[in-house]
């Protein structure tokens, strides 16, 4: 939320600056003067708006996430690295006992 | 009642960890089903339609996988993954000879097929055929020798065989493959303990805890036969030792017994004052 703020701020400031070029550059050719060098104050805005957006960018940035080895092998079970699917044997009691355990052959009238 | 969105969640979680959890994989798939949410998957769909017939499969819901078998044939007309799924519908109901005739059948059209190979080993293991599912085996790893599942059913099958010095011969391919996996560096482990080969097992023991990190519960259960080959140690006089191999196994017991509660916690404590 914060780094939302602060990244609208800065892109405002920017847009800001460079309507403000605009119209003093528009403001200069009305006038028929040569073309001076940019008021500080709209350098010192864009540089605001730039600074404001760096700070917003890495405010808003997304939760770091684990990259060693360690970290990704704490999120795995036994069960899973001995599953072994390409060998697996496919004729189990889970043909005979259903998926719930009550609703296969063996399923009686009173579960 | 879940919904649509954590169903979704848990297969692809199941997918990406290739587990082998067929009541919840079959469950989540008649959610999607039930609320037609087929199309959400998008690419992933015919994988989820493979998962979900290997599921129903296993827990005895043949029609099922048969009408996964036909959208996913239809979708894919001549492919060797859907022929090995085929299969694996002729294991589960017909004569194991059906699918071994089927299987070879298939080979001699693609001997490469890997997929079909290692379905034909387990139905010679099911059958108790052992000696030709160990000689096929070890062709398939000298073909393939990437293929760590592989080297792990070697092993397996080795270790069901009671000859524990060629499965830790297949372990250590294992542990050159996949070098970073903690979980094959413990198997290794405790498979040199019963082979009565203890410092191999302690340095196993070792790697282990290394690779685990020291300040939390470790996910493979490192600690009690770690304590009975640092015992073993001990008191085998022909090796110089100290009693630090077995602080370090009891820490590790009780680190792992620390975050949890209850009878069985209480129990491996009080075998530890033995």
């Amino acid at each position: 939320m914060l780094g939302q703020l602060i990244l609208g701020v800065a892109m405002v400031a920017l847009f800001h600056a460079a309507f403000s070029t605009y119209e003093h550059l528009s403001h200069l050719k009305a006038l028929g003067r040569p073309e001076t060098s940019l008021p500080s104050s709209i350098v010192l805005e864009s540089l605001l708006a730039l600074f404001l957006g760096i700070i917003g960018a890495c405010v808003k940035a997304p939760a770091l996430k684990e990259i060693t080895w360690a970290s990704e092998m704490k999120t795995r079970t036994i069960d899973d690295m001995d599953a072994r699917m390409g060998f697996a044997n496919f004729v189990t009691r889970g043909r005979v006992l259903g998926q719930d355990g009550k609703s296969g052959p063996l399923a009686t009238a009173k579960s | 009642m879940m919904d649509v969105a954590s169903a979704l969640q848990r297969l692809a979680n199941y997918r990406t960890k290739n587990s082998r959890a067929s009541r919840e994989i079959f469950e989540s798939g008649v959610i999607v089903f039930r609320n037609d949410a087929l199309h959400k998957l998008g690419d992933d769909s015919w994988q989820f339609l493979e998962s979900l017939a290997l599921a129903a499969v296993d827990v005895g819901r043949v029609d099922v996988a048969e009408a996964c078998l036909k959208h996913l044939s239809a979708k894919f007309p001549e492919s060797p993954r859907v022929q090995c799924l085929e299969g694996i519908l002729k294991e589960a109901t017909e004569d194991p000879e059906v699918a071994l005739a089927f299987y070879q059948r298939l080979l001699e059209a693609d001997p490469s097929s890997l997929a079909v190979w290692k379905r034909q080993i387990s139905v010679l293991r099911r059958l108790g055929r052992t000696e030709t599912a160990v000689d096929e085996l070890s062709k398939l790893v000298d073909t393939f020798y990437t293929d760590v599942e592989a080297w792990l059913e070697l092993a397996d099958l080795y270790i069901s065989l009671y000859q524990y010095t060629s499965a830790l011969q297949a372990l250590s391919h294992v542990l050159l493959l996949a070098p970073q996996n903690p979980f094959y560096v413990l198997q290794a482990a405790e498979t040199a303990y019963t082979a009565e080969d203890i410092p191999l097992a302690i340095r196993f023991f070792l790697m282990t805890i290394d690779m685990i990190g020291d300040d939390e519960v470790s996910p493979p259960p490192t600690g009690i036969t770690f304590e009975l080959s640092a015992a073993r140690l001990e008191t085998d006089p022909r090796l110089a030792t100290s009693s630090v191999l077995r602080q370090l196994a009891r820490e590790v017991i009780e680190t792992a017994q620390a975050s949890q509660h209850g009878a069985e916690s209480q129990a491996s404590l009080i075998w530890l004052r033995r």
